[in-house]
């Protein structure tokens, strides 16, 4: 096996007037570089009011699309650092949501909760700036509920109400069944008399 | 009597103020020179338009800051050390001549006397160092009386070839003989140009050495001795040094101005009628603006090159900036032999 040749031989030493010029020539090359940068476009991006340009794969806050969310709970359990918690009534179809927070103090941004969803509904955000002085700002709750709708209250009405009108048909068509039942009874308990 | 003194103290008040406002042009210069050569903005908040209150916030902050003085510091070295540096700063100022007429002192020997005083700082920086109780400013002292003592003469060697051009060492006088036909008889266009024009190079080197600029600021070397002799300086003390860095920049690129760059003179000064004040405030302007170019040269240079070793600044002392600067002193000379027996033939 032979060993990759270096790049570059070293050079053989200049005498004085050599050094005199590789200096200046050097040192010219350096000038004129430093003098073009001089010019060139700033790099810097001015923070607070520009934001840099970040990557869709950032991972930020989290964000949530709550009206696919089904309250299932399968981010919460993959969470490594259980920092998610969730809590919901269910109406029928309709969810009453009390809460889904995540805690920032906890959360390393890992994105384990994100790929268990089976609605696809939580995802990482752009948002990264998190600044306090207290600690409980970081504990963020990710629902944008404000409370169900009239248009929900209306279906939730609506279902409970056909719930219960099937619940009172249900119980109409047993009673009847019960009071058709106890004749036939009795006519199968007077055959024997007869 | 009165009038010698009121005068003297109108002089010195105009030197301190111009020294004080410019050391502060030339810190916020050289942050935004050095950003703008590392792709940044540099200094752009403070007061609004591009940071232009940056200094004086800066010096604000400096004044209200705690004077310290440690217990194991040699008090009296310590407390004179800034003073000693400063004082020097500011006398060098005298002999500048920034216009026709505008000149503190137009002594015979100028160019002498600001080697002569320019070496006074060197003393206080060894005071400040050895004062300090600090190994780190000891370092820094050390290396400061190396490198000046041996930068000292091919700094004196190279001024040379314009005194021996002019014939004189007055700042004063060598300007007045560069008016030329149009104002651009400047010593670097002149029929001895070739000489010229190494001499300034080996000036220039010499005079950012002697004034522990980079690449040779090893006497404060941030990265190796946290900043050399002005480590244990705080507050009004530290702002002293850094004043006097700026003024000696300022005028060591006065007198390269002075002399090679034509001082006060531009092309058609011949056309303004002399003593007019817009002819005062034009060469005004003009040797201003030449010191002020090439500061921001010494700035560039700053943001360009490394630092060097202590070893290396020691071989580009003596072996090459002694030796040629020796050489270019001694072919003005045979030049102005020469010219001189072309006149008399």
């Amino acid at each position: 096996m032979t060993l990759p040749k270096a790049p570059t031989e070293p050079k053989p030493p200049r005498g004085y007037f050599g050094n005199i010029t590789d200096t200046v020539v050097s040192t010219a090359k350096g000038m004129a570089l430093t003098f073009r940068y001089l010019f060139r476009k700033k790099v810097t991006v001015q923070y607070p009011e520009v934001r840099p340009q970040l990557d869709e794969r950032y991972r930020g806050i989290h964000y949530l699309e709550q009206e696919l969310c089904i309250n299932c709970d399968k981010c919460a359990k993959a969470c490594p650092v259980d920092c998610i918690e969730m809590d919901a009534t269910r109406h029928g179809k309709e969810l009453e949501w009390h809460k889904f927070q995540l805690d920032y103090q906890k959360c390393m941004f890992c994105e384990l909760c994100v790929y268990p969803c089976p609605k696809d509904c939580i995802h990482m955000g752009t948002e990264y700036s998190m600044v306090s002085e207290d600690r409980s700002d970081f504990v963020k709750d990710l629902l944008s509920w404000t409370g169900l709708t009239e248009e929900q209250q209306e279906r939730i009405e609506a279902a409970e109400a056909a719930k219960a009108a099937k619940l009172a048909a249900k119980k109409k068509a047993a009673e009847e069944a019960a009071k058709k039942e106890p004749a036939e009874g009795e006519a199968g308990a007077e055959d024997p008399q007869a | 009597m009165y009038e010698l003194l009121l005068s003297t103290a109108i002089a010195l008040a105009v030197v301190l103020a111009f020294i004080t406002v410019a050391a502060m042009f030339f810190v916020y210069a050289e942050r935004k020179v050095a950003g703008w050569i590392q792709h940044r903005v540099g200094p752009n908040r403070t007061g609004g338009f591009a940071g232009w209150a940056q200094s004086i916030a800066d010096s604000i902050k400096l004044l209200l800051k705690e004077d310290l003085i440690l217990r194991g510091a040699d008090r009296r070295l310590f407390q004179l050390a800034p003073a000693v540096v400063m004082a020097s700063a500011f006398a060098l100022f005298v002999v500048l001549p920034f216009g026709p007429g505008l000149i503190v002192a137009d002594v015979d020997l100028g160019v002498f006397l600001i080697l002569a005083i320019a070496s006074v700082t060197t003393i206080g920086v060894i005071m400040a160092g050895w004062g300090s109780y600090n190994k780190w400013s000891v370092y820094g002292a050390m290396r400061e009386a190396a490198q000046v003592a041996s930068y000292e003469i091919p700094l004196g060697l190279s001024l040379m070839p314009p005194i021996l051009y002019f014939g004189t060492f007055s700042l004063k006088a060598a300007t007045e003989a560069q008016t030329g036909s149009f104002g651009m008889g400047w010593y670097l266009f002149s029929d001895a140009f070739w000489i010229a024009i190494p001499s300034f190079l080996l000036f220039f080197v010499a005079a950012l050495a002697e004034n522990k600029r980079a690449p040779f600021d090893l006497p404060e070397a941030e990265s190796e001795l946290v900043a050399g002799f002005h480590t244990e300086y705080s507050g009004i003390r530290f702002s002293f040094f850094f004043l006097e860095e700026y003024a000696a920049m300022f005028v060591f690129s006065a007198v390269g101005a002075a002399l090679w760059l034509g001082g006060w003179n531009f092309p058609g000064i011949h056309l303004l009628e002399p003593g007019s004040t817009l002819l005062l405030v034009l060469a005004t302007a003009s040797f201003v603006l030449k010191a002020f170019f090439l500061v921001f040269i010494m700035m560039w240079v700053r943001w360009t090159v490394p630092r060097l070793r202590i070893d290396q600044v020691m071989t580009l002392g003596y072996k090459y900036l002694t030796p040629l600067s020796m050489a270019m002193a001694l072919i003005a000379a045979g030049w102005e032999y020469v010219k001189h027996l072309g006149a008399q033939a």
